[in-house]
């Protein structure tokens, strides 16, 4: 009996202890980790989607902060390495002035890491990370300002379908979680439209010569290849040698590719006329938008597309933050529940963002572009019809 | 069937020149552990490090899209200071990092190549920074003959000139060492060293020679696949450098012909995987087959069985 109740009090003791948790006084500080690949391959998108909420950040500090406390930005960089991700989330849990994370914006990264920051709460929003799974596991914290990949894949195959017009068919993929998904979203999505000469080949990314498999890719004559890498690198690669080859087919490249130093400018003319999908809206062209494009391109230099999300992810999580703070103290927890309340909001995507149960976004859209001269002009929006 | 034999004659082409790169890269594997029986896994970095030495070359060379100087010129110019730039970080990582150890353990040799590898891709992480460099190659080569076609292959003229190319490095490299003094000092160390020094050779002058060699042909491969695949970041070098140390295994590893060998097959074999298996398998094929010859052939296709020394 003595035995028992002991164990109960200890047990009750953890649980107040686990409940307790995390919850700080405002004035102690607040933390906002950023988890994304700022070296490597995708250095360059993660650059631009860790200055953009820099931008966020800098503005609601100029405003006073929260509570009239300054927000600190702190960059947890993964190298597009599962297990470096796996560090970064550890050490962002750590840090008990934590209260939200903008990232990891790649899909397998993102998938390593949600236990470790669903355990502790960790409010996330994540600009990028497509791979429908990751709010199909029934973690709360996890949110996404993107569209999910079977929206994008049933766009894509929409799109391939009514704007290309096309009857055959080539799919290169990148062996990696979100390429992977994309592709078998799509394949499923040709397969729904009546397209069934499909052939599908893999690649590894950052391997700089894909000239093997798309010598075979010509030899099955497509009508479209749909280069489906995650960096812009190795699309530009994918089209150069696509033309390279002869393949006399319509390149159509995937998110990455919206980048234009690095698809357009180092392809040197081969990507003109092809067309890449992505997540984000031409952000030019949204009057809401205009601050932040003057002020990324007076601090930063050129915005492709992994930027806009990403202002918007960080002024949504402050937001929370900030309704959390309200009491004078923070937890994680309250963090995430008024994530989870987050409606409507109105920021510099061209449509309202709210988060559905799951944390994904609700009615996901697919903008496509054509590469024109030096630019990406927006040919088509698709919402799943 | 008829789908195989299309893409045939293109694959060759894709795979010769893929091998003769792995060939350049396994060279300097090769020499280095002939010589001093290490594996200087720091091999990939100094082929990185050429690839960045002859971007700079044409980055500076070139303005807007207009060649500062003559297009064959700006090309050897390229090659030249890339062999040169990776030859002396080959000399300088020897000097600094792997003569102190010369009579230590086989191990420490291995860890501190390790160390000199990732030092090096950070150093160039920090001077160079993450982003991946493209090779503006369109101003070297006239719209006329950047790309010919023979039957169904399509030969590039970057193809070329990198096949052309490293295959008379690969020739020059078999002269020296069949004909010339030195060439024949580094055969007699390689066979003895302890033996090549009573006969009044300057060993260390040969293992600085050797990796002087080695290390310039990795770089003359770092900036033939800049300018064929046309990107070179601060992480090539570790694909670059399995792949290298792979053909050199396969060769059989000590003997240069051996990796020429190695390299060309690993090329070609990773080109056909592709065409006859799903090509998510082409790695797994590649390597299958090096496991295989290993098996049957444990000192690789060219190397010479050596009894153990006891």
């Amino acid at each position: 009996m003595k035995k028992s109740f002991t164990a109960v009090l200890a047990v009750s003791l953890v649980f107040m202890v686990a409940a307790m948790g995390y919850s700080a006084d405002v004035k102690k500080g607040i933390h906002i980790g950023d988890a994304g690949a700022f070296t490597g391959d995708a250095a360059a998108p993660c650059m631009e989607i860790y200055n953009s909420a820099q931008i966020a950040v800098d503005e609601w500090n100029a405003r006073g902060g929260i509570q009239g406390v300054k927000i600190e930005h702190i960059m947890g960089d993964d190298a597009m390495d599962p297990a470096q991700g796996i560090n970064v989330a550890h050490k962002f849990v750590a840090d008990e002035l934590m209260y939200g994370v903008i990232g990891p914006p790649m899909s397998h990264i993102a998938q390593a890491t949600l236990k470790i920051y669903a355990s502790a709460d960790m409010a996330q929003i994540t600009t990028s990370a497509s791979k429908p799974d990751l709010t199909e596991q029934g973690y709360h914290n996890f949110f996404r300002v993107n569209a999910r990949n079977d929206a994008h894949g049933w766009n894509c195959a929409l799109f391939i379908k009514k704007q290309l017009m096309a009857k055959r068919v080539a799919i290169v993929n990148e062996k990696v979680a979100y390429c992977e998904n994309l592709a078998k979203e799509t394949i499923n999505g040709l397969k729904k439209l009546g397209i069934t000469d499909i052939a599908q080949e893999t690649i590894v990314g950052g391997a700089k010569d894909y000239s093997a498999v798309l010598t075979k890719v010509k030899a099955f004559k497509p009508d479209v290849i749909f280069f489906i890498a995650t960096t812009a690198p190795d699309n530009a690669i994918g089209v150069r040698q696509t033309k390279e080859l002869g393949i006399d087919a319509i390149f159509f490249g995937s998110e990455g590719a919206r980048d234009k130093k690095d698809y357009i400018q180092a392809t040197e003319g081969a990507a003109e006329g092809s067309y890449v999908y992505h997540f984000a809206p031409d952000v030019f062209a949204i009057p809401e938008a205009a601050n932040y494009v003057e002020t990324f391109e007076a601090k930063y230099g050129s915005i492709s597309g992994f930027g806009p999300p990403a202002y918007e992810a960080m002024n949504i999580l402050l937001t929370a933050v900030d309704k959390a703070a309200a009491d004078g103290d923070i937890t994680r927890q309250e963090v995430v529940k008024y994530l989870h309340e987050t409606k409507n909001y109105k920021g510099i995507l061209g449509f309202p963002v709210t988060f559905d149960q799951k944390g994904d976004l609700e009615g996901g859209a697919t903008y496509f572009f054509q590469v024109s001269g030096n630019d990406f002009k927006q040919v088509a929006v698709m919402t799943g019809k | 069937m008829e789908l195989y034999l299309e893409q045939l004659p293109q694959q060759l082409v894709n795979g010769l020149t893929l091998g003769g790169v792995y060939a350049l890269i396994a060279i300097g594997y090769t020499m280095v552990y002939g010589i001093l029986g290490m594996l200087n896994f720091a091999h990939g970095e100094v082929y990185m490090i050429g690839g960045f030495a002859g971007w700079w070359v044409l980055h500076l060379l070139t303005r807007g899209n207009e060649l500062l100087a003559n297009a064959a010129m700006v090309i050897a110019l390229m090659i030249i200071a890339a062999m040169a730039v990776s030859g002396l970080v080959g000399i300088m990582a020897e000097r600094f990092a792997y003569r102190p150890l010369r009579n230590a353990p086989r191990m420490n040799l291995l860890l501190s190549a390790l160390g000199v590898s990732i030092f090096l891709q950070n150093l160039v992480l920090n001077y160079q920074g993450a982003k991946v460099r493209s090779f503006h190659i369109a101003a070297l080569i006239p719209e006329s003959l950047r790309v010919i076609q023979i039957g169904s292959a399509v030969f590039s003229f970057m193809r070329i000139l990198v096949i052309v190319l490293s295959f008379l490095l690969m020739g020059l490299l078999t002269v020296m060492i069949k004909k010339t003094k030195v060439g024949k000092a580094i055969r007699a160390t390689a066979q003895d060293i302890e033996a090549a020094a009573f006969m009044g050779i300057d060993v260390d002058r040969i293992v600085v020679v050797v990796f002087l060699i080695g290390s310039a042909l990795g770089g003359a491969a770092g900036t033939l696949v800049g300018l064929l695949f046309t990107q070179v970041d601060y992480y090539v070098g570790f694909q670059a450098g399995l792949k290298g140390f792979t053909a050199a295994v396969l060769g059989g590893i000590g003997s240069v012909y051996g990796a020429m060998l190695g390299g060309i097959l690993l090329g070609l074999t990773e080109s056909l995987a592709v065409t006859f298996f799903p090509s998510a398998y082409k790695d797994v094929v590649a390597f299958a087959i090096l496991i295989i010859v290993l098996i049957f052939r444990p000192w690789g296709l060219v190397g010479e069985k050596i009894p153990e020394k006891v």
